[in-house]
């Protein structure tokens, strides 16, 4: 079938079959790779991409689910600017060993700070637990968002 | 005579595992070094290549997966080039023998050796190149090279106000002597080395631009998928492929050796259609164990065949007959998976007369071996490019991804991405061998005196020599490679190296007792098993600081004390041990509710000890607290070291708690993240790691954080509830 999607801004369209995963779409279709493929079954994350603002599993996410919705990608993240607040504190607190979940964590990160200014660790943790990293990350991750929660607070 | 810098290192491993680095510099002295007009380039050695424009280029021949391999070892050359490491652009080696792994002898990342085999060699090619550019640069300006200094990227007049960069000099710097022994600086002197200064490939990975073999794309690429035998060691005997070639996009269905291939135009249509072949197995040479018959024929050929004497000293049946109290228990350990993040994958595409490779891959030359296994092609023939890995911990270093994507693409003469489900990583891997440990202690009064040791399991060398024996030989024809596997295994410790991967942690038991035997039951029960973060260090650690343990309780003694008592021999050890009691206030009182325990290993010559903090909630464990002190010698980035050895806690953990591979008749239950769990960010310990200060020679850290943190917490546990627990995983 014929579908259109907003991705990061821009109108998309092609030609495909309606259960095809949103992930496969966005990897082969449109070419971006930052969001990845870890287990196909919605259990670790590593696709996690926007939907309308929110996290979904786009490896879980039929196509046709989210024709003319707006989907953001780890591309997409920062907006205008160069890099999302919380990429720059990724890279500052040395986040990523094999990198591989990471643009699934980002994505749910961000989305947590988009509704929550200033969350408490567990929260953080809470949050950030539907994302699996295997090299073990996480405390690394919870303390370059709670530097981008504190700079939020100032700003 | 030409001769290039590259042939010059020498780096061998001696047999105590240290390095020797000798230089044949001094025969060539005033040969050229590699400058290229054509690129306007200077290539001084097989890592480095300065151009006329003022870039650094670091040929990285260890590949990165999260360790940090590809910070610290640039961070090696750019210290003592004078380049800051942020200014060096990377590139990921090809397959080539100045690429070797010294302390393998092949072009392998694994076993924690990176920095450890890169720190003498890189440094001393950074230096040799810096010193050439200096002497260029006093030649220049008529004044003594040691009066000239170099900083960022340019070397210094002595006047203090003029400077040349490296690109300026590279064309005179190829034509100076290479020097004989360059001096290194002192570590006073470092910039970079020991400074926690980030890590190079974090931005790529925080934007989601680092490429990984699955992202891999080339023009009219197609998609792969392979069906493979539910039971290990199964035959294809027939399939119809007539409803899935119908369907839109389904290029292809023949049979390769490992199953059944489904090539499409798209991932999502191939993985469609392979729902629907129909497949018949031949199961007549297939795994039929289960996990109980796999212990069950462990415990007999325990009975039977008290194995191989790997360490015997003192007199250790004497002391058994001695003993005034004799313990014995055993231990159970079940096949792990590796879990990387990264499925299994590789992208191939066959020129007619060469294959090329891209794949996320630990071992290049022996994909290439895989290669020529499956196609008319020699290993000569097949060019192997890495790519950044999402997690390897051993799983890549065997090449089966890159056998079938090559099969595949040998036969639909298109370039083609292979990609496995999740499903497929776990039932269709290679695993950490499940082990049984038979323990027996000789107790005389208060005094250990007998210390014995029985590993009964595997050796996964029987496994590996497949595709590594060939790697070593590759002149060798093709049919060759399986009497090459086979002479491997009965030249072990000549052709081969010792295959010490049942043994190790065990045969290093650095506890002082007046007689010790370790012995090996050596038995394969035909489960495919490979390397696995940690190796044999991850089984043998739990046994042996699980036992000395139990010992210490046994003998009524503080299970910290006890081990320190035993250490007095043994500095590093019990440095680390001191320290962790230390960071996690083992003698303090502990808070309501939990219990901590204790355990030092070395592996890969790290010293490690944890002390774990844990409770049960709610009828789970929950581990609260890990505190680690490390001696990894000198350190090149203190960052990543806490990094790797935060994520060997991690790592460890969730072997402990979840860890467990269930075949059922020769089949792997378990198949995604729900059954095969990892832990996850809310069930994170607080971990805290401190680092030995140390003028040693550096050791890895990506292994060395996993075997300590598995018994601490069964320790714990056994403080928290009085139950020891003897097999894995451990239960609330």
């Amino acid at each position: 079938m014929a579908i259109s999607l907003m991705v990061n801004g821009q109108s998309r369209s092609f030609e495909i079959e309606a259960d095809t995963p949103l992930l496969w779409v966005i990897r082969d279709e449109l070419g971006l790779k930052g969001t990845k493929f870890g287990c196909g079954a919605a259990l670790c994350g590593a696709c996690t991409v926007h939907l309308n603002g929110t996290p979904i599993r786009s490896c879980s996410t039929p196509v046709s689910a989210v024709e003319g919705q707006e989907i953001t990608t780890i591309e997409g993240i920062s907006g205008s600017t160069t890099l999302h607040k919380l990429q720059q504190a990724w890279v500052d607190h040395g986040v990523p060993q094999c990198g591989y979940c990471q643009s699934g964590q980002l994505m749910t990160a961000a989305h947590l700070l988009s509704y929550n200014a200033a969350p408490t660790e567990d929260e953080i943790a809470a949050a950030m637990s539907g994302n699996i990293c295997r090299c073990g990350t996480y405390s690394n991750m919870v303390a370059a968002i709670q530097s981008v929660a504190g700079s939020q607070g100032e700003a | 005579m030409t001769m290039n810098r590259r042939d010059f290192l020498k780096v061998a491993t001696a047999s105590s595992g240290g390095l020797l680095v000798s230089l044949n510099l001094a025969a060539c002295a005033g040969t050229p070094t590699g400058f290229s007009e054509d690129s306007g380039s200077w290539q001084p050695d097989a890592w480095l290549e300065l151009s006329q424009d003022n870039q650094v280029y670091f040929t990285l021949a260890r590949v990165e997966m999260g360790q940090g391999a590809y910070t610290g070892l640039t961070t090696l050359i750019a210290e003592e080039l004078g380049v800051a490491p942020e200014h060096i652009q990377v590139r990921f080696s090809p397959v080539g023998k100045d690429y070797i792994n010294p302390a393998i002898g092949l072009q392998m990342t694994g076993g924690s050796t990176s920095l450890a085999t890169s720190w003498q060699p890189l440094r001393v090619a950074g230096a040799s190149a810096r010193e050439m550019l200096v002497s260029a640069a006093a030649r220049v300006w008529k004044v003594a090279p040691g009066d000239c200094s170099v900083s960022n990227g340019q070397v210094l007049h002595p006047n203090g106000s003029d400077a040349l960069k490296f690109g300026q000099l590279v064309e005179l710097a190829a034509k100076e002597t290479v020097p004989d022994e360059p001096a290194l600086k002192p570590a006073e002197e470092w910039q970079y080395i020991g400074k926690s200064r980030g890590r190079l490939d974090a931005m790529a990975k925080s934007t989601g631009t680092a490429q990984y073999g699955i992202d891999v794309e080339l023009p009219g690429m197609v998609y792969a998928v392979v069906t493979r035998p539910p039971r290990y060691g199964a035959k294809l005997a027939s399939f119809d492929a007539t409803q899935a070639l119908a369907m839109p996009g389904v290029l292809d269905v023949f049979a390769i050796d490992r199953g059944v291939a489904l090539v499409a135009d798209k991932y999502w249509r191939a993985r469609k259609a392979q729902q629907t072949l129909k497949i018949e197995w031949n199961n007549e040479e297939a795994l039929a164990v289960s996990n109980a018959s796999v212990m069950e024929f462990y415990r007999k050929a325990a009975e039977e065949d008290p194995g191989v004497n790997e360490r015997e000293e003192g007199d250790p049946e004497g002391a058994i007959e001695s003993a005034t109290r004799v313990v014995e228990v055993a231990y159970e350990q079940p096949y792990l998976a590796h879990a990387a993040m990264e499925p299994m994958n590789a992208t191939a595409v066959y020129h007619g007369d060469r294959m090329e490779v891209w794949a996320p891959t630990q071992a290049p030359d022996l994909g290439r071996i895989a290669v020529a296994r499956v196609t008319d092609l020699s290993p000569g023939d097949v060019d192997i490019h890495t790519t950044f890995m999402g997690g390897g911990f051993g799983r890549r270093l065997t090449q089966d991804f890159i056998e079938e994507a090559a099969a595949v693409a040998y036969q639909v003469r298109k370039p083609v991405k292979l990609i496995w489900s999740r499903e497929e990583d776990t039932r269709h891997g290679l695993y950490r061998p499940a082990m049984l440990h038979r323990m027996k202690a000789s107790i005389s009064g208060d005094q250990l005196t007998g210390w014995h040791h029985q590993i009964v399991g595997p050796q996964i060398l029987d496994w590996y020599v497949r595709n590594a024996a060939p790697a070593q030989y590759p002149w060798a024809p093709k049919f060759l490679y399986d009497t090459l596997g086979k002479v491997g295994l009965m030249a072990e410790g000549m052709a081969t190296p010792k295959d010490v991967s049942a043994i190790e942690g065990a045969v290093d038991y650095p506890y002082q007792v007046p007689n010790i035997e370790v012995r090996h039951t050596h038995v394969d029960p035909g489960v495919p098993i490979t390397w696995w973060r940690s190796v044999g260090y991850s089984h043998n650690g739990f046994a042996v600081e699980t036992f000395m343990d139990e010992l210490a309780h046994e003998l009524g003694q503080d299970p910290y004390q006890f081990r320190r008592g035993l250490l007095q021999n043994e500095p590093r050890h019990l440095a680390v041990l001191e320290r962790a009691a230390e960071l996690g206030n083992w003698s303090a009182p502990v808070p309501e509710g939990r219990a901590r325990g204790i355990a030092v290993h070395r592996s890969f010559g790290t010293y490690v000890a944890q002390v774990v903090e844990a409770s049960i909630e709610g009828g789970n464990i929950r581990v609260h607290r890990v505190a680690c002190a490390v001696d990894c010698g000198e350190v090149v980035n203190p960052d990543i070291v806490k990094d790797q050895i935060e994520s060997g806690v991690i790592f460890g953990i969730t072997a402990a708690l979840y860890g467990n591979v269930t075949f059922e008749n020769g089949a792997v239950k378990e198949s995604n993240f729900h059954d095969y769990q990892v832990l996850r960010n809310h069930q994170r310990p607080e971990v805290e790691v401190a680092i030995i200060e140390s003028r040693e020679m550096p050791t890895g850290v990506g292994e060395p954080g996993v075997p300590p943190v598995i018994p601490a917490l069964g320790n714990a546990l056994f403080a928290l509830t009085g139950q020891r627990q003897r097999a894995l995983p451990l239960k609330a």
